[in-house]
């Protein structure tokens, strides 16, 4: 019986690990090995350089860019993704009706384009755009994709509006399983209004906040299709990302054993930073008594 | 025995869904790699990926096969995942790459025969007979690499040109587009003293983007025009017209420093009227006839040649070719680079079918009698605006032979060409620097 249950586990598991071995694991061995080549894919022959792509890459002010800039996209990006997917659950679970409405309509920038959401973004900005027209008429020119900083936060409100309807749905369903009479017991108990959200909502939202803060760090890892439409990494390197420098490397100027050694180091610093935001999350949460 | 069914079953599995991902396109290549039975020898196109193209060289492959039955040709468009470049990149990783490809620019082109991917065209028998037929000496002529060999054949070239907004030169009290320096500040002058903030000489955001591709349509339009065509860079070497190249970051920064440019983002700033001066290619017509019927040529705008600095002769300006060709490929056998040799020469062997490609892509075929040839003749006089394009394109130079064009021009941005326009370096100091920046780019 037990060595049936292993064949049926084996079989059940194994369109996900064949998954894993060919999209994963074959790609991480083959990128490792890319990475200490001159290799460009095309070329009959090739060099090991050993760590000469890797060095070369610490050495990069494009790359340095991008390091730094995944830690300004989150400061951007995430207490604005995270206030506004609290903010829309905590609207959407008040409601007594067409709940599941409001939540696909917040739900549907997640779902769309990356390039169509830039464009239209594009088109907002430009210059001769009503909204900048009626700036200047008050006095405000900003070159909003010019300026490091407001090209920094345009691609950020461009992600936290895509991303708010997905994490306020995990939100939501944390806030649904939060069982009332524990609201019912606080009153009791003479927890004000004002307290309720502080001292018993959060709380007991921990779990689904973890999921979501985990998510939106992630996310700063991987921007790509914002930028490439809005920016292409400017101004300078204003705005430049991991995946910008990847596949400008790999697909531009055809250096993939470069462009290898890079997304290594991108995988390197995405597991120190999340290892690093997960125990700091972990004892946030310890330190509160919410875990 | 527990261990080895799952073993079994893992690669019964992995096998399925690897033979799922198979394209086939890698099978079809392996076929073709010998002459098939009976003789026929198949060679596979990639042509641009854009119906109009693909039909045309459909088009000619049905007709060429109808004249020859010993060949095959595979006619598709080129993948663009996540660009055609990467396509075909990953194509010849895969060992699945076609015999020959257009669309093709130069610097790609360096890339590919620095990898050794392609086949000097110039050492395939027939190859001058194509050049001699299509009458496309002397504009084939810039277009030979360092190495002295030829490995792209331009299909078409666009001389680019600067698109001046008549009705507004008009009300500056100008019948025809400044030809100089002093001439272009002129009429920026008088433009911001007639509007102000609302019109700007170049309204552009790419000026002030240092993506590589985009120096080709600012940068390379007024350095080609300054320095008489000069190559910049010439295989490893940075050659440069120090005098000319100053001269035109000097010009960019007045336009700055007269409030000339804009370049922020800004939706279609030509066309709108915002701007009255950027670089137009004969791709763009259909779009403005659809989007932006009050374009008449002649009437709202024109056409000229980079303006050239003051003392320079305009008569002499030369352009920047904006230019795509067709490629063979190394990996295919000798028999199909033959074929492919074979068919290209049928094809230019006939200017008819040189027109037609006129006539259905608007892109002027790479070739010096252009403007002299009667075939053209009835597509040049119901488009009138196509004529300056056919003139110039002896007069337009292809971009340089490196492999490292994406990276050399990116600097070309980033030191000089970007600071410039948005006043953030003197001009001399910003030749310094790219020249600088590219010399230790190039060893």
């Amino acid at each position: 019986m037990e060595q049936r249950n292993n064949k049926l586990g084996w079989l059940f598991t194994s369109p996900y690990l064949i998954y894993s071995v060919i999209f994963f694991f074959i790609p991480l061995i083959w990128t490792f090995f890319l990475s200490v080549t001159d290799w460009n894919l095309i070329k009959p022959t090739f060099n090991f350089v050993g760590i000469s792509n890797f060095k070369e890459a610490l050495q990069s002010p494009n790359v340095h860019a991008a390091f730094w800039n995944t830690y300004r996209f989150m400061l951007i990006f995430v207490p604005l993704v995270t206030a506004l997917a609290v903010g829309v659950a905590v609207l959407v679970h008040g409601l007594h009706r067409f709940k599941g409405l409001f939540l696909i309509g917040f739900f549907l920038p997640y779902l769309s384009s990356g390039v169509v959401s830039a464009l239209i973004v594009k088109g907002l900005l430009s210059y001769t755009s009503p909204i900048n027209t009626a700036l200047r008429g008050i006095g405000i020119n900003v070159d909003w994709l010019g300026t490091p900083f407001t090209a920094l936060f345009i691609v950020g409100l461009i992600l936290a509006w895509k991303f708010t309807g997905y994490y306020a749905l995990i939100i939501t369903s944390g806030l649904e399983s939060i069982d009332k009479e524990v609201y019912e017991a606080a009153a009791i108990d003479g927890v004000k209004d004002g307290q309720r959200f502080w001292r018993i909502t959060l709380p007991l939202l921990y779990p689904s906040l973890y999921t979501t803060l985990i998510l939106a760090f992630g996310v700063t890892f991987g921007i790509f299709t914002e930028v490439y439409q809005l920016t292409g990494g400017g101004p300078g390197n204003a705005t430049n990302t991991w995946q910008m420098e990847i596949f400008k490397q790999a697909f531009s100027n055809l250096q993939s054993g470069y462009a290898s050694a890079v997304a290594l180091l991108a995988s390197i610093a995405t597991f120190i930073s999340i290892y690093i935001i997960r125990k700091l999350l972990e004892v946030w949460g310890k330190r509160n008594g919410w875990v | 025995m527990k261990k080895r069914s799952s073993a079994l079953l893992m690669v019964t599995l992995s096998a399925v869904l690897l033979s799922a991902c198979s394209t086939g396109q890698g099978t079809a290549t392996n076929d073709n790699g010998n002459t098939a039975a009976g003789g026929v020898t198949t060679i596979e196109f990639w042509a641009a990926p854009n119906p109009t193209q693909q039909a045309y060289w459909q088009e000619m492959a049905k007709a060429y096969q109808a004249t020859n039955d010993k060949v095959k040709i595979n006619v598709s468009a080129i993948k663009e995942s996540p660009t055609s470049e990467a396509s075909i990149q990953s194509a010849i990783a895969a060992k699945s790459a076609p015999t020959m490809s257009e669309n093709i620019n130069r610097g790609f082109a360096a890339q590919l025969s620095d990898s050794q991917a392609l086949v000097p065209l110039d050492t395939l028998a027939g190859f001058s007979d194509v050049i001699s037929s299509r009458s496309m000496t002397k504009t084939i002529e810039p277009w030979k690499f360092a190495d002295g060999h030829q490995y792209v054949l331009p299909i078409y070239s666009n001389a680019m040109l600067f698109g001046w907004r008549l009705d507004t030169l008009k009300e500056l009290g100008y019948d025809a587009p400044p030809k100089t320096y002093s001439e272009v500040l002129e009429v920026t002058k008088k433009l911001k003293a007639k509007y102000g903030d609302k019109k700007y000489l170049w309204a552009k955001p790419d000026l002030a983007d240092p993506t590589a591709w985009k120096r080709w349509f600012d940068f390379y339009m007024l350095y080609d025009a300054a320095s008489g065509g000069n190559k910049f860079i010439e295989g490893n070497s940075f050659t440069g017209d120090e005098k000319a190249g100053t001269e035109v970051l000097t010009f960019v920064d007045n336009l700055r420093k007269e409030k000339g440019i804009l370049a922020r983002q800004v939706t279609d700033p030509f066309e709108n009227g915002t701007g009255i001066f950027t670089d137009v290619g004969p791709w763009t017509f259909t779009t403005w006839a659809q989007k932006y019927p009050n374009l008449k040529y002649n009437d709202t705008y024109t056409l000229s040649m980079p303006p050239v600095p003051d003392g320079i002769d305009p008569a002499q300006s030369k352009t920047f070719a904006d230019t795509k060709g067709l490629v063979i490929y190394a990996s295919a056998t000798k028999a199909q680079q033959q074929a492919a040799v074979d068919f290209i020469k049928w094809v230019y062997s006939d200017a008819a079918n040189d027109a037609k490609w006129f006539k259905e892509t608007n892109l002027p075929p790479a070739r010096d009698d252009l403007s002299t040839n009667e075939a053209f003749k009835p597509i040049l006089d119901a488009s009138p605006q196509l004529k300056p394009y056919a003139e110039n394109v002896p007069n337009a130079v292809p971009p340089m032979d490196n492999a490292k064009y994406n990276d050399l021009q990116t600097i070309i941005g980033v030191e000089a060409f970007n600071k410039v326009v948005k006043g953030q370096i003197a001009p001399a100091d910003g030749w310094a620097a790219m020249k600088a920046a590219l010399e230790k780019a190039l060893k």
